[in-house]
């Protein structure tokens, strides 16, 4: 098995921070600009389903790739703008819900039935709606009073799909919400599931790539650096980050309909507080400063959600121990890499690096706030 | 309609045209019960060039920040060449041509000097919210190059903001301030902490700025703020002490005691 | 409170006439209509007690919250966990001497300390990098949790009140009239009524302990600013480990509360760690008057409407949220 670290941060600037990578007058072509390791990677994931089996695609790297996309939102938004929104699990199992409602699902005294072609774009507009009116209420609070006020909506959103019946079909959610068979594809299908969900993880890092060099992504991280200078250049702080809120929905959503099809189910746990929490914790362990981050972050995750079981049974642990592993990796992480396994990674090749006789590292990595 | 639209247009000529560029009516902000600035009553024209001086504690900074929106302020009118901005938020009064500098530099430390200026003509132009990329021809780009030139730092264009020396970032500032098409600049204190070489490099900025553009600048160095000052405002304890041109003030016996004397000149 | 008045005189009238007309529930004979309206005033009564001392309850565990946010900007996220901790502790302790009020000081103590050793051995080393501290506490939370899973089981346990407290308390409120003229009053339980009265009790005394003593004197001020404390030489170290470990210390009261009240069983770490922080929200961050009212506020919506609206009961707490945010983000008593 290949892990993705080896491929990820090896990314053109080791140590660089903040806006600093990459300049927006760069003036090589796109594709002198990405790195080998990046082009190794693809080929790899490219390959990957004539070697690995079916069990290894659908569930390791169809869900990191999900969890992913999910984890990126969250990226986006706390690695450049500054604001962690634990609403982002929520707004992705919106995203299913609508799906299920409005399509086809085993429950058919709900579900309406439409076509694909309109209730996927529904599906996004409403869950990005949602996500919208979360962050124009979480902005209008200061910095960390975010946490806790998405916190508090991701939990009354999972309370109210358990108590409500009429839409949401309450405790037991849709069962039977499958994608549609597009191109006489069934999608999922281990192989082609595994290119679907790896095509929307590739296009989603890749925007949010893009777009933290474009204006829009510059000044979302100069709201972040520094508000109040960003209101005297003429830059309305409000609505940019209301605009980060959305943008950030978008990719949720995305990742909570390809979610809703890995199980093709939907309830109220997939959003329940424990996977709302997981999302935080994948984005935080995988580093939030680069989007490689949040899929790295979330393969690990994976890896030890599939396999802790018997490796904790093996060491003579209940199988029951894997939330305390978990919590542990994130304290571990919190305390001494900062920048998650990216950090590390960093720091590692920062210290080989070093030049003996200067004594200096590569650049210095800009300090988290 | 066409009424209506001739009304707007004679509106929007007066507002560039025959009105003051700033005029405040009785401005004040407390905070708290602490009063900041009291009651202060000003007017600029278009194109004039105003120092304001005073003592630290005068509420110098305070009536910058109350102009610019930072802090709004808590009684009082503020009037922008004819339009009352005293509710907007600070990114309405910037869009409309106002422009500051920051006494403790304000700047994005991890960009570099032209992305920073690069961010400061997005700020007031249409694509603050452009998902897309610049291109090599663009035109925002090529502004905050010819920025960067202005302020005398085309050898540090890409260098990150950090590593500039103090009299670099304070010239940083002053581009960032010229960024899109500014009509009335606050500088607060834009000498402090210079050397000698740089503070006569910025007083030939500032002389070279177009003449229809005004300020008003914050300085406790009286050669800086009187070489670029055509009228001077004297300001202490919050309130607005005496007005006049520069030799008037000079030579005030009162000014002298109050603030010449102490050991500032 | 004549300010207000002053200042919102809309509000003002609101606030009395409402005031009025639920002393007129409370207290007037209900009349036929009313009864067949809503249901009997005798659902009613033990809705509005059951929505008070619930609140008196969301105020322990959220005052602690508020005092630890308000002093250090530390959203403990870790709190609920902490009340849990209390609840387990207070039900050993009581199951082994057999002495309920025992539970009390073991669960401020233990649970305190432990409060103590977070802020010494973690915060103090992330001082001034809120993000960083507050993902710290979800760590802890999570590691927790297992913990406790792992010690305790996901048994439900019950803190047995002792029988003094355990009959019922004869009120003077009327809930009907029998056909004989007699008069039927409320019977309401004796344990709920004395622990609202030990959390009035409580708050009143964080309230005296903030306004009238010195150390209350610099937890004030380093609330409204923390640097001027700084700046003024206060050895703020100790300043903030006693105000960790005694909203720590209430959190673990509280769980000894919630355990008789309800009970202590695995998931009420994150129940309760939601209440304070929607009740905070709702009443101002920082700030203990808020916790009260915020926490008055959700104890009844919860109550009311799980009476009155059982469907929508939880999501009645968050749309009051959700209001206060869009309209008054900092909080009913919060400063702007």
């Amino acid at each position: 098995m290949i892990d993705p670290t080896q491929g990820g941060p090896a990314q053109g600037n080791p140590g660089q921070g903040r806006a600093a990578a990459g300049s927006p007058t760069d003036q090589r072509s796109w594709i002198e600009r990405v790195p080998a390791g990046y082009w190794i990677l693809g080929l790899i994931l490219l390959i990957m389903p004539a070697v690995a089996g079916d069990f290894i695609l659908y569930q390791i790297f169809g869900w990191s790739f999900i969890l992913g996309i999910i984890a990126l939102s969250l990226m986006f938004l706390a690695g450049y703008g500054g604001m962690v929104s634990l609403v982002q699990m929520t707004v992705a199992g919106l995203a299913g819900y609508m799906l299920a409602i409005f399509g086809v699902s085993a429950i058919d005294t709900i579900s309406l039935g439409w076509p694909w072609y309109i209730t996927i774009p529904l599906a996004l507009i409403i869950a990005v709606a949602f996500g919208t009116l979360t962050g124009w209420l979480a902005v209008r609070t200061e910095g960390i009073y975010t946490i806790m006020i998405t916190l508090a909506i991701a939990s009354a959103f999972f309370y109210f799909t358990r108590q409500n019946y009429v839409i949401f079909n309450g405790f037991s959610g849709f069962n039977g919400v499958l994608p549609p068979n597009l191109f006489g594809v069934d999608w999922r299908a281990p192989a082609a599931f595994y290119y679907l969900t790896l095509f929307w993880a590739v296009l989603a890092y890749l925007v949010v790539l893009y777009i933290s060099r474009a204006p829009f992504g510059l000044a979302l991280q100069g709201v972040r650096d520094n508000p109040r200078r960003m209101a005297a250049l003429g830059f309305n702080v409000t609505a940019h980050r209301v605009a980060a809120y959305s943008l950030a929905a978008l990719l949720a959503a995305i990742g909570g309909i390809l979610l809703t099809w890995q199980s093709a189910q939907i309830s109220p746990g997939t959003a329940g507080i424990g996977p709302v929490i997981d999302i935080l914790v994948i984005a935080v362990i995988g580093g939030l400063r680069h989007p490689i981050g949040p899929f790295i972050g979330a393969f690990v995750f994976v890896l030890l959600r599939t396999f802790a079981l018997d490796a904790l049974i093996a060491v003579g642990l209940s199988g029951e121990r894997f939330q305390l592993l978990i919590g542990i990796g994130f304290l571990v992480i919190v305390f001494w890499s900062p920048d998650g396994l990216l950090g590390l990674w960093e720091k590692l090749k920062a210290a080989r690096r070093k030049d003996p006789l200067l004594d200096r590292g590569g650049e210095t990595p800009g300090g988290q706030r | 309609m066409s009424e209506q639209l001739s009304a707007s247009i004679t509106e929007r000529l007066g507002a560039t045209g025959t009105a003051n560029a700033l005029e405040l009516r009785g401005v004040s902000k407390f905070f708290g019960a602490l009063a900041a600035i009291e009651d202060i009553s000003m007017t600029v024209r278009p194109g004039e060039r105003r120092a304001v001086l005073g003592s630290n504690g005068a509420g110098k900074t305070t009536l910058f920040n109350c102009v610019t929106g930072d802090f709004p302020s808590s009684s009082g009118s503020i009037r922008f060449f004819g339009e009352d901005i005293t509710a907007f938020p600070p990114h309405e009064r910037i869009r409309r041509g106002l422009r500051r500098t920051y006494q403790i530099s304000l700047l994005f430390t991890g960009l570099s000097v032209r992305d920073n200026v690069y961010l400061a003509c997005t700020g007031v132009s249409r694509s603050r919210f452009s998902f897309l990329r610049p291109r090599r021809d663009d035109s925002l780009m090529a502004s905050a190059d010819n920025l960067v030139h202005v302020v005398h730092l085309d050898d540090a264009r890409d260098t990150i903001v950090s590593e500039l020396s103090y009299g670099q970032q304070r010239q940083l500032e002053i581009a960032m301030a010229l960024a899109g098409a500014p009509r009335f600049i606050l500088f607060d204190e834009p000498a402090a902490g210079l050397s000698p070489t740089e503070r006569s490099e910025l007083i030939e900025i500032l002389l070279g700025l177009p003449g229809h553009m005004g300020f008003i600048i914050i300085e406790h160095d009286m050669d800086v703020a009187l070489r670029v000052a055509q009228s001077v405002t004297m300001m202490h304890n919050g309130r607005v002490f005496k007005e006049g041109n520069p030799a008037e003030i000079e030579d005030d016996p009162e000014v002298q005691a109050l603030y010449l004397g102490d050991g500032h000149g | 409170m004549s300010g207000f008045a002053r200042r919102h005189p809309v509000w003002s009238v609101i606030i009395v006439i409402a005031v009025a007309v639920l002393l007129w529930m409370m207290f007037a004979i209900w009349p036929k209509w009313l009864t067949e309206l809503i249901g009997s005033k005798k659902i009613f009564l033990n809705a509005l007690f059951n929505g008070i001392t619930l609140g008196g309850l969301y105020f322990l565990v959220a005052s602690g919250f508020t005092l630890i946010f308000g002093l250090m900007r530390n959203v403990n996220l870790a709190h609920g966990s902490l009340y849990l901790l209390g609840g387990y502790i207070g039900y050993m302790f009581s199951d082994w001497t057999g002495y309920w009020l025992i539970a009390f000081p073991a669960a401020f103590i233990l649970v305190g300390a432990l409060g103590i050793a977070l802020q010494f051995l973690v915060f103090r080393r992330m001082e001034g990098q809120d993000l960083r501290q507050t993902l710290v506490t979800i760590g802890i939370s999570i590691v927790m949790a297992d913990l406790m899973l792992w010690i305790w089981g996901g048994d439900f346990y019950n803190i047995a009140a002792p029988s003094w407290l355990s009959g019922p308390l004869e009120t003077f409120f009327v809930t009907a009239v029998k056909s004989s003229g007699d008069l039927v009053f409320l019977k309401y339980p004796m344990v709920r009524v004395v622990i609202f009265a030990a959390s009035v009790v409580i708050g009143v005394g964080i309230w005296l302990l903030l306004n009238r003593t010195r150390i209350g004197m610099l937890v004030r001020a380093g609330v409204d600013d923390r640097d001027m404390l700084q700046a003024t030489g206060v050895r703020i170290q100790l300043v903030f480990l006693a105000v960790f470990a005694f909203g720590a210390g209430l959190a673990g009261i509280a769980g000894v509360v919630g355990g008789t009240f309800q009970s202590v069983a695995p998931g009420e770490d994150i129940r309760f760690l939601l209440a304070s922080l929607v009740v905070v929200i709702v009443g101002g961050m920082g700030s203990i008057p808020g916790a009260a009212i915020g926490a008055l506020i959700i104890g009844l919506a919860e109550q009311f409407g799980s009476v009155y609206a059982p469907t929508y009961a939880v999501v009645l707490t968050f749309l009051i949220m959700v209001l206060v945010l869009a309209f008054r983000p900092q909080g009913l008593m919060g400063r702007a």
